[in-house]
């Protein structure tokens, strides 16, 4: 299962995308991320799997939808 | 100071000594287990969590070693010792045999040293006292990484669970004994304000520890709360006359890197 990694340097700071890994299940990617993105001093970090990010609009895809209507 | 005093004093030096080397030996010890499965783990990730953890465990022993330089040789503890000299927990002689084996003193091995260290967080030798927070925040994660092994490799059919178990068990007991025997040396550690436990009570914080882990594969961690001490050397906290591998320790030392040794 493919996980999207979340972090931030500072409280109040917006989460910001830093990267995925590969885990089979939620504890193992809480200890990938930890140690693959430890290169720095994070103040909080967070995992999801990808398949959970719901995802709102994509403008690539509208684009390319407004191509098709046109 | 009385003759009395004095001599505790020294009894006190050479007991801290004792114990800081037991824990620096086996973080390098330990670290070199870890790198051998940088490359050829099961999956990347798990290889760059074996690089992250050696490296904290070859820093955590640095830091620990230099905690000696006024009582000894730095260098030639790092770079000058023969394998009988080392103190490391007995179970790091020899490289792990297979995956099985590294998920077992990862989940084991790594835990045993925070218990230990745990009981170092408020010391009355200062210089261990301010540097124990730091190692133990650090290494959070790798227990953590053991656990989460041990559960999929116990989820994961009968031979996995079976070989699991078997390297489980072959970890256990020296790591058990590694606390060691309620002596008057383990007293005097504690009375004198060093470590807040030691011996069976240390042992039995461990087991407690990872009794939840041992039970998914129904090993009763009481069975391990009395070990045999049985030609147990308590300064080295291992088996009298033992020593780890000669090749192993050759790498530890760098003897092939003498050359780029600076003063």
């Amino acid at each position: 299962m493919i996980y999207e990694v979340f972090a931030r340097k500072s409280r109040g700071e917006p989460l910001r995308h830093i990267g995925n890994l590969s885990a089979p299940d939620d504890e193992l990617a809480r200890v990938y991320a930890f140690s693959t993105y430890d290169e720095e001093k994070w103040f909080d970090m967070f995992v999801t799997p990808r398949d959970r990010l719901i995802e709102v609009f994509n403008r690539r895809e509208r684009i390319a939808g407004t191509r098709e209507g046109a | 100071m009385s003759q009395t005093a004095a001599a505790s004093a020294v009894v006190h030096e050479s007991a801290v000594h004792d114990l800081v080397l037991c824990l620096a030996d086996s973080k390098r010890l330990l670290g070199m287990r870890y790198a051998e499965w940088i490359l050829g783990a099961p999956e990347l990730e798990t290889g760059i969590a074996c690089a992250s953890m050696a490296q904290d465990e070859w820093g955590h022993g640095r830091l620990l070693y230099a905690l000696l330089k006024d009582v000894t040789d730095v260098d030639r503890l790092e770079h000058g010792r023969e394998p009988h000299e080392y103190r490391n927990i007995e179970v790091l002689d020899r490289p792990t045999a297979d995956w099985f084996g590294v998920v077992a003193i990862n989940a084991l091995v790594d835990q045993a040293i925070t218990v230990q260290l745990e009981a170092l967080t408020d010391s009355s030798y200062a210089p261990l006292k301010q540097r124990v927070a730091k190692l133990i925040e650090e290494e959070r994660f790798h227990s953590a990484h053991g656990a989460a092994w041990l559960r999929r490799l116990a989820a994961a059919g009968d031979e996995s669970r079976e070989r699991l178990k078997a390297a489980v068990k072959d970890v256990l007991a020296p790591v058990t004994r590694w606390f060691g025997p309620d002596t008057d040396a383990a007293r005097a550690l504690v009375d004198s304000g060093v470590a807040a436990a030691s011996g069976s009570a240390l042992r039995a914080r461990y087991l407690e520890c990872v009794a939840p882990l041992l039970e998914q594969f129904g090993v009763d961690a009481a069975s391990f709360a009395n070990p045999d001490f049985g030609g147990f050397d308590e300064t080295t906290r291992r088996t009298a006359g033992s020593a780890p591998d000669a090749t192993t320790i050759a790498r530890i030392r760098g003897d092939k890197n003498r050359m780029f040794l600076m003063d």
